[in-house]
């Protein structure tokens, strides 16, 4: 991941209240996993939190200059344990378990949330930032990655546009794939008033680029603002275990044609797939139950979408190998 | 009496007697008699076919005595069953011929090719008895349909063995024609088997084709009507409407179009094309959408003017040169190759139909009515089991549908085909249908007249190959009709009359180890023998071992698929060079931009792989003699991979395995196979029969030899740049100095890297680890020999990852990142190495980007106006079209008049909405400005190309002159082994030749001609890069001190101040050359002000307002700013003369 797409909170003030936020008074004995810490002002704000309310903090972090200014935290205090690895890389996790990190933690049935263990990360301005977000997100109808322990809460500072993306509802125009996902499997809200956190250059490091000397579009240039946020996973995972691949599958394919009503979209979606139309609405399909052929893509609704999968799965010619569709890597030749 | 008007009816004895009249009689025979009225055979012919007598019941008549005479009169009749495009007359008449055929055939006794194993379903009829099957293995459908093309190939033989003409034209005969023929043979076949049961009837690709081509057929032939109909009521309108309307919406009227071709035979081009088609552009099961209606369309375009053009009988200009032949470098001899070309060029025009180009947008609209109608009618029916219910279920789906993807971001549309057709075609192999352009041709290509005429008698071919590049067709054009380019024209075809055979040898035990199924030497399986991964158990709950199962499974499927392609790609190699076996072929070729010679048959050329390259043996052959025998054993240890000892001990190494040479002459797949590890398995084979061959003669030196011997240069873009600066340095390590061992540019490489490696080693890296000793010569090799063209670190990660992937010792998962560690050391490593080198690349590519931000100076006032139109998005628009302008791409000429022209610019897209989607073309003849930084890059390596391809073709006019067989890739030079010595000799004379012209200077002279009126924008002040480079490489700049501040500002120093040095004196460059003062042009307009432009990638982006505010509107001459030529060496390349290892 770019160095320079990394964005870090530095106004101590802001810092604090941030971290108040994310682990409010109340909490107790908590274990935080902290990726893209940065220079470490987030870190430190959580460790100036009142002590019963962290148990360990596990800081992931493997830019050399950071590590430099996150180090002395661990030595300061014993609740801090500074790890060298990237936070987007699965075997960083895999490592967690396996050098017993996490061993103390609490295993919480899905059917209550679990208190402890909550995971905090500044999300990196470029496209892999998103792309993690979205992954971790696909973790919990699968329980896996940390979600393993039960339904933790995972708190960020990210990009305004991103969470624009994922808390779009079906009538406004940023609605893609990130905001069924996320509002398919997990609830969420600001922790702070985002007012708190502009002007950007007053809160975070390193200081807005001038629009005027960048060619980078709005989402990708320093100084856009951040919100803060929490999200937790719901109870009722509408996104049944095993059918994760289904969901992309259909969100990949019908997004591409978001304007488009779901009658003339459907068929796009593998071939022969027009079929489906008598399998969301057709006369056999009780009256209640027949999902709107004439919403468009982005207006449709999670419980629409459990519908498209739901008859995807059930369709015989569904395709079967929903890993590997966009195949374009053999080179260009002839 | 056959006039018929003697009320008597002619039999087959009447005609019978009349061609045997004509046998005897006619004016060109031995005893002619003059009769006006005496009928010629096609008259003849045709009067036979309209009374309905058999040709074999007249060739079977008694009155022919002789079966001499009889195979005469066959030929004369099948000659004019040619002529008259009858195929069905001239099968039979075949049939005849072999029934009384005594003549042995060349292909007899050749086992068939073993397309794919796939046994023939049996089928029940309705009492339940087996049918039998029309034979056991089934032939796929597209080699069926090949085959059977490339039989009338072989029956032509049979019947016209002289008349090779003829028979080319048979050849070339529109395949739709004779794919409709065949669907429908194979469809009246299958009903006839009783196949028309639905419950029966297994889906056959063959079937379905046909299938769609009826709907497709009717469907069209109504959509066109209707089309027409539309159309005709809108024109009337908008006729009506004109009084009050004067607009010039015109709408451009497909009808016309859409009626030149047949609807028939436009359904077939519409699925033969889209079939073709699929598994093109990366798309695997599919094609892009853009890409397949341009093709169909420019199909359509191509038939239409192939039936004009054979409706036409053009005429075939004779191949003979005059006696007095005086040699290709004298001045008479270049004026006669210009006269006759002429000659033979208006002759073709006069008799051709005039039929102008279509347009992109027109090739996209007439493609996409097409497949539009065709993926609404083509549909096929899938049964599937239901998981639930376990019941099967049966739908009709349409065989083609639409999609769209994301690739890298961009929103890409693409046609797919369901998958039961693809998995139909997986195991049929349809993967190109054959067009006979893609084959070899039987006689001398035609010569090339013109820019789109030669190498195939009927087909349209182009002289150089662009994509849609009108600047560059004119050019070639002028300079055709100018006659500059005879050379480069008497080039071609001097490449393309060189005979070639198959090396029957081979083909056997290639077809041998095809039937087996088994892997062989870059002979795919059969069926794919990789084991497929092993998916983890955890993978829904362990992350890491889902990502990396998903990357090997990705890896899996794609190798999969390409086994499946390059079982295809063999496939047609083989079938091909069966259907060649004997006879003499030719390889008519073509250029790319740069002047570089392709042949144009795409699957099976010398060009191609090792297997290709096994196959192909010259026509003719020489005695070895003395020195022939020594190079052929050095060609079989360089094809073997021993090619960096000297001379002397590729001999001994030969010597020293002759065992083995003999073991894989005589037994090659039971004996130990040597051959095949070597690293040019198929050729080592072939070279070690051909030693086996001539040792066992007897007599080697005596023995004649037809294998092309090959000289290759050593790393020879770096070999150019060396003879270029004069580098000694560079010399020595390209084997242009005298060495008594080759030296090799490449191991020294992989040598410093694993240096670095160990470095890295010691400091823990996971990647020198996993890589440490694994850097061999070949893992580099790629990247070195393309550094001199200027490969990026993108393209050299990728072609390191190719290498580690073929090396398996690497994790697949972790290849990618492997790759990248191990670029970045290596182009670190091959840095300064070529520091030579990188001075002419460096002043290359400074003369492409000032060339191309010039403007020439008749257009500076309209650079200065305010631009047209409106920006949407409320930014502050520019104050000038200075941008917009900048449309100068980099143009040279070669030492042999071809004038080259870099076809990068930034096309603008043109949407065409059409039913399937809406497509972005560009359009070739919208003027569009330069891409600056393609232009500058692709410079230096199209440049060396250009040299590199005319050393090729002085090369091959030379040995055309001295009587050597000639054939070459680029920069592999081959002949017969005994020519060797002779041609090594031209070649380094040739070389010499090219550059004692001074090369460079030649091209700065002619920059500062072609571009003398063109101005460099002020601008370029802005951009101080640019600026800095120019000043490394040594411009100076005369000013007004004014203008020197602003330069200043810019970073230039480098500046002489005309009001201290009165008259500055023109400064003498290294090579003699006067620097050019600098004339600073004042505009009339001093109130506009320039628009700064921030280059990508230009690091320093604020401050230069102030610069731009004073050099506004003040251009500079860009023959004046244009660097000077670095300095030359001292290395003289009258040297290579003594170099062996030059070529070698």
């Amino acid at each position: 991941m770019a160095f320079k797409s990394r964005i870090s909170i530095a106004n101590p003030e802001t810092a604090a209240l941030v971290a108040d936020s994310f682990v409010p008074s109340g909490s107790r004995d908590k274990v935080i996993v902290e990726a893209y810490p940065g220079p470490g002002a987030l870190t430190r704000a959580l460790m100036q939190l009142p002590k019963e309310r962290i148990r360990k903090i596990i800081v992931l972090e493997d830019v050399e200059q950071y590590l430099n200014f996150l180090n002395p935290l661990q030595e300061a205090d014993p609740r801090v344990q500074v790890l060298p690895m990237n936070g987007f890389s699965w075997d960083t996790y895999h490592q967690l378990d396996v050098q017993g990190f996490l061993d103390d933690v609490e295993n919480i049935p899905w059917n209550q949330s679990n208190p402890y263990l909550h995971f905090i990360s500044h999300l990196p301005m470029d496209v892999l930032g998103e792309q993690l977000l979205a992954q971790l997100l696909r973790c919990a109808p699968e329980q896996s990655w940390l979600f393993k322990y039960g339904r933790i809460s995972m708190s960020y500072l990210m990009h305004d546009w991103v969470w624009d993306r994922i808390s779009a509802s079906p009538e406004h125009q940023a609605r893609c794939k990130l905001s069924v996902i996320a509002q398919a499997v997990s609830e969420f809200n600001h922790t702070i008033d985002p007012q708190l956190l502009v002007p950007y250059n007053s809160h975070f490091y390193p200081d807005a680029t001038n629009p005027a000397y960048s060619l980078k579009t709005e989402n990708r240039r320093r100084g856009t603002p951040f919100i803060a946020g929490t999200f937790r996973p719901l109870e009722h995972q509408i996104i049944q275990p095993g059918m994760l691949d289904k969901w992309d599958y259909c969100l990949r394919k019908l997004f591409v044609l978001k304007s488009t009503p779901l009658k003339d979209a459907v068929g796009h979606l593998a071939p022969g797939s027009d079929a489906l139309k008598s399998y969301l609405a057709g006369d056999d399909v009780p009256p209640d139950q027949r999902t709107d052929m004439m919403k468009s893509i982005r207006k449709m609704s999670v419980e629409d979408w459990a519908a498209v999968v739901g008859a995807f799965d059930r369709w015989p010619f569904a395709p079967e190998e929903l890993l590997i569709t966009d195949s374009f890597s053999r080179d260009d030749r002839i | 009496m056959e006039k018929g008007t003697d009320r008597v009816h002619p039999t087959a004895s009447t005609y019978a007697i009349m061609l045997l009249a004509w046998r005897r009689f006619n004016p060109e025979s031995d005893t002619p008699v003059h009769l006006s009225d005496l009928p010629n055979p096609t008259t003849l012919l045709s009067n036979l076919i309209e009374r309905d007598i058999s040709p074999t019941a007249v060739v079977a008549d008694r009155v022919l005595a002789s079966s001499e005479e009889a195979s005469e009169i066959i030929k004369l009749l099948s000659k004019s069953a040619v002529d008259l495009n009858h195929p069905r007359i001239l099968a039979e008449l075949g049939q005849a011929e072999f029934l009384g055929s005594h003549v042995p055939d060349p292909l007899e006794g050749v086992p068939e090719v073993k397309p794919v194993l796939r046994l023939a379903v049996q089928t029940l009829d309705e009492n339940g008895n087996v049918i039998p099957a029309q034979s056991e293995e089934e032939v796929p459908f597209n080699l069926d349909n090949l085959r059977k093309h490339l039989a009338q190939v072989t029956l032509a033989r049979r019947v016209l063995p002289e008349d090779l003409a003829s028979r080319q034209k048979l050849l070339e005969e529109s395949v739709y024609d004779v794919a409709v023929e065949r669907l429908r043979h194979e469809a009246k076949l299958f009903d006839e088997l009783g196949l028309g049961n639905r419950e029966l009837h297994h889906a056959d690709l063959q079937k379905w084709m046909w299938d769609w081509h009826q709907k497709l057929k009717t469907r069209l032939e109504a959509e066109i009507k209707e089309i027409i109909v539309a159309e005709a009521k809108i024109c009337k309108h908008i006729r009506a409407c004109q009084t009050f309307l004067a607009t010039s919406n015109q709408v451009q009227r497909m009808g016309p179009f859409l009626s030149l071709v047949k609807p028939e035979k436009l359904s077939l081009i519409t699925i033969l094309e889209i079939m073709r088609l699929q598994g093109s552009g990366g798309v695997s099961d599919g094609m892009k959408t853009a890409r397949a209606l341009l093709t169909v369309g420019r199909a359509v375009e191509n038939e239409y003017k192939a039936e004009m053009c054979k409706r036409n009988h053009i005429a075939i200009p004779s191949h003979a040169r005059p006696g007095e032949f005086t040699g290709y470098f004298t001045g008479l001899g270049y004026k006669d190759l210009h006269a006759r070309r002429m000659t033979a060029a208006k002759y073709m025009e006069d008799s051709e139909e005039w039929t102008s180009e279509w347009t992109q947008v027109l090739r996209v609209r007439v493609g996409s009515i097409l497949v539009d109608c065709l993926m609404d009618s083509a549909t096929i029916e899938r049964t599937a089991v239901d998981k639930r219910t376990n019941e099967e279920i049966k739908e009709n789906q349409p065989a083609f549908y639409h999609a769209y993807e994301y690739v890298r971001g961009q929103k890409l549309g693409v046609i797919r085909l369901n998958p039961v057709v693809s998995e139909r075609i997986a195991k049929d192999g349809l993967r190109e249908t054959l067009h006979p352009r893609h084959l070899p041709m039987l006689v001398k290509p035609k010569p090339w007249l013109n820019h789109d005429r030669g190498g195939y008698l009927y087909n349209r071919s182009a002289a150089m190959r662009f994509k849609d590049c009108q600047e560059q067709q004119t050019y070639l054009e002028h300079a055709t009709s100018l006659g500059n380019v005879e050379l480069v024209y008497a080039g071609l075809d001097v490449l393309g009359s060189t005979p070639w055979k198959i090396n029957r040898n081979i083909f056997d035990i290639v077809l041998k180890v095809w039937n087996s199924g088994e892997r062989l030497c870059k002979i795919p399986p059969a069926a794919y023998d990789q084991p497929e991964p092993e998916k983890p158990l955890n993978m829904n709950t362990d992350i890491k071992a889902k990502s990396v199962y998903g990357a090997r499974l990705k890896a899996f499927m794609q190798d999969k698929a390409n086994n499946h392609s390059d079982r295809c790609s063999v496939n047609y190699k083989i079938e091909i060079a069966r259907a060649f076996l004997g006879d003499t072929m030719y390889l008519p070729h073509n250029l790319d931009f740069r002047g570089r010679a392709y042949p144009i048959p795409p699957h099976f050329n010398h060009i191609g792989d090792d297997l290709s390259r096994g196959l192909l043996m010259f026509g003719e052959a020489q005695p070895l003699g003395e020195q022939g025998l020594r190079w052929l054993k050095i060609h079989l240890a360089n094809l073997y991979g021993f090619d960096k000892g000297n001379f002397d001990e590729r001999v001994k190494f030969v010597m020293d395995h002759l065992e083995d040479v003999y073991d894989s002459a005589e037994k090659p797949l039971d004996g130990n196979r040597w051959w095949t590890k070597a690293d040019d398995p198929w050729q080592c084979l072939a070279t070690c029969m051909e030693l086996h061959a001539a040792l066992e003669s007897g007599d080697p030196h005596a023995y004649m030899s037809s294998l092309p011997v090959h000289q290759d240069g050593t790393c020879n873009g770096l070999q150019h740049y060396a003879a270029l600066g004069g580098d000694v340095k560079g010399a020595a390590q390209v084997n242009l100095s005298v060495t008594d061992r080759p030296s090799d540019v490449y191991t020294y490489v992989a040598n410093m890297v694993e240096k670095v490696l160990e470095e890295d080693l010691k400091n823990g890296d996971k990647y020198a680890a996993m890589l440490s000793g694994r850097v061999s010569r070949k893992v580099v090799k790629q990247t070195v020999m393309t550094t001199v063209y200027g490969v990026t670190y993108i393209g050299a990660r990728e072609q390191i990852e190719r290498q580690l992937k073929d090396r398996k010792d690497i994790p697949e998962e972790e290849c990618w990142g492997a790759s990248a560690y191990l670029a970045k050391r290596v182009l670190v490593c091959i840095g300064d190495l070529f520091s030579g080198a990188k001075a002419i690349q460096t002043w290359l590519n400074l003369c492409a980007r000032l060339i191309s931000k010039s403007i020439p100076a008749e257009r500076v006032p309209d650079a200065l106006q305010a631009p047209k139109g409106r920006k949407k998005n409320g930014s502050s628009l520019p104050k000038n079209r200075i941008r917009k302008e900048q449309m100068s791409s980099v143009v040279w000429t070669t030492p042999l008049g071809l004038p080259i022209i870099q076809p990068y610019r930034k096309t603008k897209r043109k949407q065409v909405m059409t039913s399937i989607q809406s497509v972005f073309i560009s359009d070739p003849n919208a003027p569009a400005e330069v891409n600056a930084v393609k232009q500058a890059s692709a410079f230096p390596p199209n440049f060396i190309h250009s040299l590199d391809a005319t050393h090729m073709m002085l090369t091959a006019l030379e040995c055309r002159t001295q009587g050597l067989t000639f054939a070459s890739v680029h920069d592999s030079y081959w002949t017969h082994a005994s020519s060797i010595d002779k041609m090594s000799e031209i070649i380094r004379d040739t070389f010499i030749a090219l550059h004692s012209s001074d090369v460079l200077e030649k091209l700065a002279t002619e920059f500062r001609t072609r571009y003398a009126s063109h101005k460099i924008p002020p601008d370029i002040a802005s951009q101080r890069k640019l600026l800095k480079n120019l000043q490394a490489a040594g411009v100076r700049i005369v000013a007004s001190s004014e203008q020197a501040n602003a330069l200043r500002l810019g970073g230039f120093d480098n500046i002489m101040d005309p009001t201290q040095t009165e008259t500055p004196k023109p400064k003498t460059g290294k090579r003699g050359r006067p620097m050019k003062n600098v004339v600073m042009i004042e505009c009339a307009q001093n109130d506009v002000s320039a628009v700064m432009d921030h280059e990508e990638g230009d690091d320093d982006c604020a401050g230069e307002d102030d610069v731009d505010s004073i050099l506004v509107d003040k251009f500079v001459d860009l023959s004046a700013i244009l660097p000077p030529l670095p300095k030359k060496g001292d290395f003289d390349v009258e040297t290579i003369k003594q170099s062996q290892y030059f070529f070698s």
